[in-house]
């Protein structure tokens, strides 16, 4: 049942797959676009292609973020389409059916994260390293790996909720957004969407692994 | 097992306001082949879905199968097999992903009758269903809901749009189905002659409430259009349910369901002259009692 559910998901996000695959493949290696022999180098050109290594570093967690968003959509566009009448005409647990769809999902999610560690080591590899700089090839791609499935579980979540449900979250960010611009008015400091947002990328927060450092190479 | 294969009880649903299905009882004998009429926005589809728990019912209770439902659902689901008014397959799979996804949910999926059916229907394996024509769709539905080897199907208009050909060949392939194991069937459709032809029982659905659920050959044989002389204004206490009356000249005609020639003596009993009594076929029954039923709601 799994592997027909897997077969399926995959047959119908495999383009997207495949676009995000070799992106994630390609990005690490942009770190190394500037040349291969960084041992050779001066100081002031080994900062310089620190700082390059570190602009690239910080368009991956938009980018996790985007693989997670997609796949979580992608996973329920055709029951959405079809107003879930198939899924819930199958003789399974509603909870089994999501499991199912979440597990596929998660399998999915791991072909990037591959790409993306795959791309990793061969930037890892093509490069000298002077003293002192280390490339985290493994730890970046763990990173990525479990952002992505972060955001992949939350959009999941809200794209298999129902209708209500939905319009209850838009609704909850709608009257933060107005009390913020409330609060505005009268001159407090205090904002519940930046407060909210704090919580969610702090520490234990559960986008907190999307904030901090992402380097490929570091000293 | 039990006598009937969809039982409901006082089923209550409101989506909002302008519609509701209301106090709706329904049975349906198992190996019975159920046709379940009505007039667009009846309730029809609503009512399948409400038994196939895709909707929840607000009130009233459910036994499909012998067992409890929505309470039951995935049991009752594995032996049931559903084809909807609107396709619902996922259209990016081929003929042949789409039925080893679907036989992957079923314990009793019958993997060879499958594929004789898909040759019989003449369906490409490699085709992509968006790619199907609207008659290779519908075949290839009640080839996924067939090879289920369901207790009972639950069809939704399934030969609705299709031509005269393909809806034959789901029709013979639907009752050399039921010829081999004396499955239940229940079977919406606007096609009142298409139901006359394969349907033992028959529903009829108006306005979110069963106006009628009868025997065909009850239905067919006793519902009768009677032109009278002298007939009674006042009606009492019948042998027979009147369903409508109007004047036509001196003469009023009255259809009448429930009918028997025994009866004959009822109307000499109240001073009335039978003049003629004329056997409607299902269609105009069906109007007829859809006509009845709106009266009686109106009045």
């Amino acid at each position: 049942m799994f592997k027909q559910v897997l077969f399926a998901q995959w047959l119908s996000s495999r383009l997207a797959l495949a676009l995000l695959s070799v992106l994630a493949f390609a990005l690490p290696l942009v770190s190394v676009f500037y040349g291969s022999d960084i041992a050779t180098v001066g100081r002031g050109s080994l900062g310089e292609w620190l700082v390059v290594t570190d602009r690239v570093a910080q368009v991956l967690p938009f980018f996790a973020v985007l693989v997670g968003a997609l796949l979580g959509v992608l996973a329920w566009t055709y029951d959405i389409a079809g107003r879930h009448v198939y899924a819930l005409s199958l003789p399974v647990p509603r909870a089994v059916f999501v499991a199912l769809r979440f597990g596929a999902g998660t399998v999915l999610a791991l072909v990037p994260s591959a790409a993306l560690a795959a791309g990793a080591a061969v930037a890892s590899l093509a490069v000298q390293l002077p003293p002192g700089v280390r490339a985290y090839p493994l730890e970046l791609s763990v990173r990525f790996t479990l952002a992505t499935l972060t955001v992949y579980a939350i959009i999941f979540a809200l794209a298999s909720a129902s209708r209500r449900g939905q319009l209850a979250i838009i609704g909850a960010i709608s009257a933060a957004i107005l009390l913020d611009l409330g609060l505005l008015a009268f001159g407090a400091s205090f904002s519940v969407t930046a407060e909210t947002l704090n919580a969610l990328t702090t520490w234990p927060g559960p986008l907190s692994i999307l904030v901090g450092r992402w380097a490929l190479f570091d000293v | 097992m039990t006598e009937f294969a969809i039982q409901t009880q006082d089923l209550q649903y409101r989506p909002g306001p302008g519609f509701e299905i209301r106090d709706l009882s329904l049975r349906v004998r198992e190996g019975a082949i159920y046709g379940f009429l009505g007039p667009n926005g009846a309730g029809k589809t609503t009512t399948i879905q409400l038994l196939l728990g895709l909707r929840r019912a607000q009130g009233g209770s459910m036994r499909i199968l012998g067992r409890e439902a929505p309470r039951e659902l995935p049991r009752i689901l594995s032996a049931t097999g559903y084809v909807p008014e609107r396709p619902h397959l996922y259209t990016y799979l081929t003929v042949a992903q789409a039925i080893r996804y679907h036989g992957a949910f079923y314990e009793r999926f019958d993997w060879a009758y499958a594929e004789d059916l898909r040759r019989g229907f003449q369906l490409p394996q490699g085709a992509s269903i968006s790619r199907l024509s609207k008659g290779e769709v519908g075949k290839l539905l009640i080839l996924l809901v067939l090879a289920q080897r369901p207790d009972l199907l639950v069809l939704d208009e399934p030969t609705d749009g299709l031509d005269p050909v393909v809806r034959r060949d789901v029709l013979t392939a639907l009752l050399d189905f039921c010829a081999q194991r004396a499955a239940t069937v229940f079977i919406s459709s606007h096609l009142v002659h298409e139901l006359e032809r394969i349907c033992d029982w028959i529903g009829v659905m108006d306005r979110g409430r069963l106006t009628a659920e009868l025997p065909m050959h009850a239905f067919k044989n006793g519902i009768k259009r009677i032109r009278l002389a002298h007939a009674p204004s006042l009606v009492g206490d019948t042998p027979f349910t009147l369903v409508s009356r109007e004047s036509s000249g001196l003469d009023v005609v009255w259809v009448v369901r429930g009918w028997q020639p025994p009866m004959v003596q009822w109307f000499q009993g109240v001073g009335a002259e039978i003049l003629e009594v004329v056997d409607l076929d299902l269609e105009e029954g069906f109007v007829e009692l859809l006509r009845g039923a709106r009266s009686a709601q109106a009045i």
